[in-house]
């Protein structure tokens, strides 16, 4: 059959089954409407597709700074390890475009740890995990000199230095490979499967343990370098039973008016500078002030000093906006909201570009500033799997996750100490590495089911197979439209949380299931949008559950604290009917201890 | 729009690798990359920083192409 042919004969079947007949059918075409717009006009041929299935120790999934340390100390503490990433490895997720890394020296700190531990918790108002905090700047400078070795410090590219120690213990990393599934036999984690776009085969990855290193994640919003990072690990993980926490925070850098969508433009020139270090420096950043502005003013932002807001967003000034911690003092360096990106921010002194004046862009950005760059994603570290204990490890024997995958409350949820991400990114990476390495010693030999790979085949290959559906494009769009208002994501309330959830519902139940792919391109783009729209089901379903307001999440009609109920995280986890439960789990426990 | 060209690619592949949305491709035949997937391009240069030749042309504009309503 010549391809139009089939174009048309799939485009008139399907169209005469919604229209209703050939009347119907005959009375559209004569109106000279396109017969083609759903059908998936395949470029593969799926029949022929190859399969591989890969052994190791330790899969590590993803290829930015958690997963670097991951690979590293796994195979230095004995395992046979394997890096699969769905880019490049120190060029994909955040990774490439963080350009501070806290490192904590005791040498040169006034500051003890114990202060320090302290005073992120001030700033969190007590969302972070001390234990990570922590951990934290115990370990943060061992890992930049390893990093300082290899020569991360001397190049705004990281793959030459990322390549560096990866190469030197001969691990294999397999670039450009889409993973979208977990496997879990009797209870336990024991590989993953997905496909290679550049050799367009399904593959399988049977492993002892998984360390998901695999970020957080957006709704492919403009102006923040997140479209790769759609909570893949995340919603794989919750798939197979894992928890899942920090659902209703929010991530609240502001983008630019002009240009929206280029990312590159809006830092001006800080994606190419060299990375360096940061030294203690508590925040209280990147919640939704800035969200509450645009809300009262209208946008764009009239920046002022941080803290201001509280007082000259409109209404009546008396505590409006989102809560800060009592007492809280700042310097005066940085707009509301931080607008510096992440840990990323140049530190003072080389390379650090002045403020510009004037306009109240933050250092870098042109044009006007407006909110919901990052839209999708929560504070770093305060979404991802729920770690049992401090050695990153999940409620799933086997499965770890490290960096913005883990929802380790490192910095609560709120931006704090600058440069952590990158430092914390590392610190986990390590630390679930010898992890999971210790684990696999206990493990004498995992086996993925033929049954179960002809299942997770089909599962993976599904949008190809389809002859009509949904683009995920038109899905992430719709999405997006649903999502990203300010009135819905930032500064909350419960109609519109309640309302919003019932469009997510229908993409759900309606779209997700029918997401077409032409090609591996669009396959990859179908899974994207999937694990987007279940992550944003999360978020409404947590955002409602949360009556009370705390650092970055904010609710319109619940404006204060309410310490009393909610000095605790919410944890979201699969029911044994498919449904999303919610968990309170209080601060300061680990999920076991949890009522 | 986004990447807007690509003049005196050699062919090895460093652009294809870094960009985080798959945008770009070899072309099979002239075994150069080309733009395959504009509308998911990020914007963030990385194709660009790492070609070692200089070959590529970002705009900071991005428009996407207009999707029918239904999907």
């Amino acid at each position: 059959m010549k391809k139009q042919d089939k174009k048309e004969n799939i485009s008139r079947r399907k169209f005469m089954a919604l229209a209703g007949g050939a009347a119907s059918f005959a009375a559209i075409s004569a109106l000279g409407m396109p017969i083609e717009w759903a059908s998936n006009e395949l470029e593969v041929d799926i029949d022929t597709l190859g399969v591989d299935k890969l052994s190791t120790d330790v899969l590590v999934i993803g290829s930015g700074m958690a997963g670097l340390f991951a690979a590293v100390k796994a195979h230095d503490a004995g395992a046979k390890v394997l890096m699969v990433s769905k880019g490049r490895l120190g060029a994909s997720g955040q990774t490439p475009f963080a350009k501070g890394i806290f490192a904590y020296d005791p040498e040169n700190e006034i500051v003890g740890i114990d202060e320090f531990v302290e005073k992120v918790s001030f700033s969190a108002i007590g969302t972070n995990n001390k234990a990570y905090t922590r951990q934290l700047a115990e370990h943060s400078l061992a890992r930049v000199n390893e990093l300082r070795e290899w020569g991360f410090f001397n190049s705004s590219l990281y793959n030459k230095s990322f390549s560096k120690p990866i190469e030197e213990r001969n691990i294999p990393v397999h670039e450009r490979v889409t993973i979208t599934h977990l496997i879990k036999e009797d209870e336990s984690v024991v590989g993953a499967a997905g496909f290679s776009i550049d050799e367009q085969k399904v593959l399988f990855y049977e492993a002892k343990s998984v360390i998901l290193c695999t970020g957080a994640g957006g709704v492919k919003p403009n102006g923040f370098p997140i479209c790769d990072l759609t909570h893949d690990g995340t919603i794989m993980a919750y798939n197979i039973g894992a928890k899942v926490t920090g659902k209703e925070w929010n991530d609240g850098h502001p983008g630019k008016s002009e240009n929206p969508a280029a990312c590159y433009d809006g830092w001006g020139d800080m994606f190419e500078q060299k990375p360096s270090t940061t030294r203690i420096e508590i925040r209280h950043d990147l919640g939704v002030e800035a969200n509450y502005m645009a809300y009262a003013n209208g946008n764009p932002l009239k920046m002022g000093p941080p803290g201001a807001s509280k007082n000259s967003a409109g209404n009546n000034g008396k505590n409006d906006g989102p809560q800060r911690p009592e007492g809280l003092v700042l310097s005066d360096d940085g707009p509301p909201g931080g607008g510096e990106k992440d840990g990323n921010r140049p530190p003072k002194g080389e390379g650090r570009r002045p403020p510009k004046g004037g306009d109240g862009a933050p250092p870098g950005m042109g044009g006007g500033i407006v909110g919901g760059s990052s839209a999708g994603m929560a504070i770093h570290k305060s979404e991802g799997l729920v770690p049992i204990n401090d050695k990153c490890e999940s409620n799933i024997p086997g499965l770890y996750a490290a960096g913005d995958a883990l929802g380790s409350y490192m910095s609560g949820a709120i931006y704090t100490q600058i440069g952590s991400s990158l430092a914390g990114s590392a610190v986990q990476g390590g630390v679930a590495g010898e992890a999971a390495a210790a684990y696999c010693k206990n493990i004498k030999s995992i086996s993925i089911s033929k049954s179960k790979m002809k299942e997770l085949k089909a599962e993976i290959l599904a949008p190809m197979k389809r002859e009509a559906g949904y683009s995920p494009a038109w899905v992430t769009q719709t999405l997006q439209g649903i999502m990203i208002p300010n009135f819905v994501l930032y500064i909350k309330k419960k109609s519109m949380l309640k309302g919003a959830l019932a469009y997510i519902e229908e993409l759900r139940d309606h779209h997700m299931p029918m997401l077409k792919a032409a090609n591996f391109h669009e396959l990859r783009l179908a899974h994207e949008t999937a694990n987007m729209i279940i992550s944003a089901e999360m978020k409404l379903k947590a955002s409602l559950m949360r009556t009370e307001s705390r650092c970055s999440h904010y609710r319109l009609d619940y404006p204060d604290m309410d310490n009393e109920n909610w000095q605790a995280w919410i944890n979201i986890q699969k029911g044994e009917d498919g449904s999303m439960q919610f968990e309170k789990q209080p601060f300061g426990q680990w999920p076991n201890e949890a009522v | 729009m986004a990447i807007e060209s690509i003049n005196g690619c050699i062919g090895c592949e460093e652009c294809i690798k870094s960009c985080p949305t798959d945008v770009l491709r070899l072309n099979p035949d002239s075994k150069k990359a080309e733009i395959l997937y504009p509308e998911d391009c990020q914007i963030c240069h990385l194709c660009r920083m790492y070609c070692p030749v200089d070959a590529i042309t970002i705009s900071p504009e991005k428009t996407i192409p207009v999707i029918v309503s239904w999907g």
